[in-house]
């Protein structure tokens, strides 16, 4: 998949199964580098990760591993996005992701922390099948 | 129509973020742009000798921030809020992706302004090319504050 954020998550921890609720956890972290292309031009005099980008590592981490019980999946929609705080230049991404089967469908909720506390919460709805 | 001045004038993003081509049309609650996809944008720097089909695909992502810098023009319109303000994406909802786009395609983006509650904007709408749907937008919110110093709480597109 191509994308605009060059850098790719690291696995923190596996997605592991509760039995109990049926739902699969997983953790990544992702290494903001000054190098990244998008801050050349977001801002020019202020880099900060647009916000879009931050969706974005989301969802790579959340693909990076999907729950087996899910199959193949694709992104088919954003169901809710909310920025918290700015990511800057040198920042690292702590991605925590809680996958659940909502019908036919995956719902994969994320919390986006940086060092300096909550940055983004989403919710990432997954559909059975190859891409669009 | 609007040329690439105005538009580029009227936002603070730049290459390779600068995601808007042109303004079909503004009207007072509503605007209508295209965004051109070219194999030459950098996104596609680092493909190998022989990438799969899937590797052209245009990062969905970015058709989102293009349709969001369009609702960005909406706002920073003579009559829209006070110039000093940047504008903050705050968050969004029901956003889907209904097919992929690839280099060659033209995205039109279509911005409706739900409501706007004192410095808050909520608006709707979609993108497609030809006649198929690429996205729709069930709402996103974006806020105006005053400019603060960088590196301060900016997450979003601004204008202004």
């Amino acid at each position: 998949m191509t994308t605009a954020v060059l850098a790719r998550p690291r696995t923190v921890r596996e997605p592991g199964h509760d039995t109990g609720t049926g739902k699969w956890s997983a953790r990544y972290s992702v290494v903001i580098d000054a190098e990244e292309p998008v801050f050349a031009g977001h801002y020019p005099d202020f880099p900060i990760l647009p916000g879009v980008c931050v969706l974005e590592c989301v969802r790579t981490a959340a693909e990076t591993s999907v729950p087996p019980d899910a199959g193949r999946v694709r992104l088919a929609s954003v169901e809710s996005g909310r920025f918290l705080a700015a990511v800057h230049p040198g920042d690292v991404l702590d991605i925590e992701l809680v996958w659940e089967p909502r019908g036919a469908d995956w719902r994969c909720t994320a919390k986006v922390a940086t060092g300096r506390g909550p940055a983004a919460t989403a919710r990432l709805r997954y559909r059975h099948g190859a891409a669009r | 129509m609007t040329g690439a001045g105005e538009t580029r004038a009227a936002l603070p993003h730049r290459y390779p973020m600068l995601l808007v081509d042109r303004v079909l049309m503004t009207a007072a609650d509503e605007i209508r742009s295209l965004k051109a996809v070219t194999l030459n944008e950098p996104w596609y720097a680092r493909l190998g000798a022989d990438p799969p089909e899937a590797d052209f695909a245009y990062p969905d992502f970015l058709l989102l921030e293009s349709w969001t810098q369009t609702a960005g023009l909406l706002a920073a319109r003579p009559d829209g809020p006070e110039s000093g303000t940047t504008m903050l994406f705050g968050s969004m909802r029901d956003v889907e992706f209904h097919r992929r786009v690839f280099p060659g395609d033209v995205v039109e983006h279509h911005v409706r302004l739900l409501r706007a509650v004192d410095d808050t904007l909520v608006l709707e709408g979609g993108s497609r090319t030809g006649d198929e749907p690429v996205l729709s937008v069930g709402t996103v919110t974006v806020a105006f504050r005053p400019r603060e110093q960088p590196h301060t709480k900016h997450t979003g597109p601004a204008t202004r």
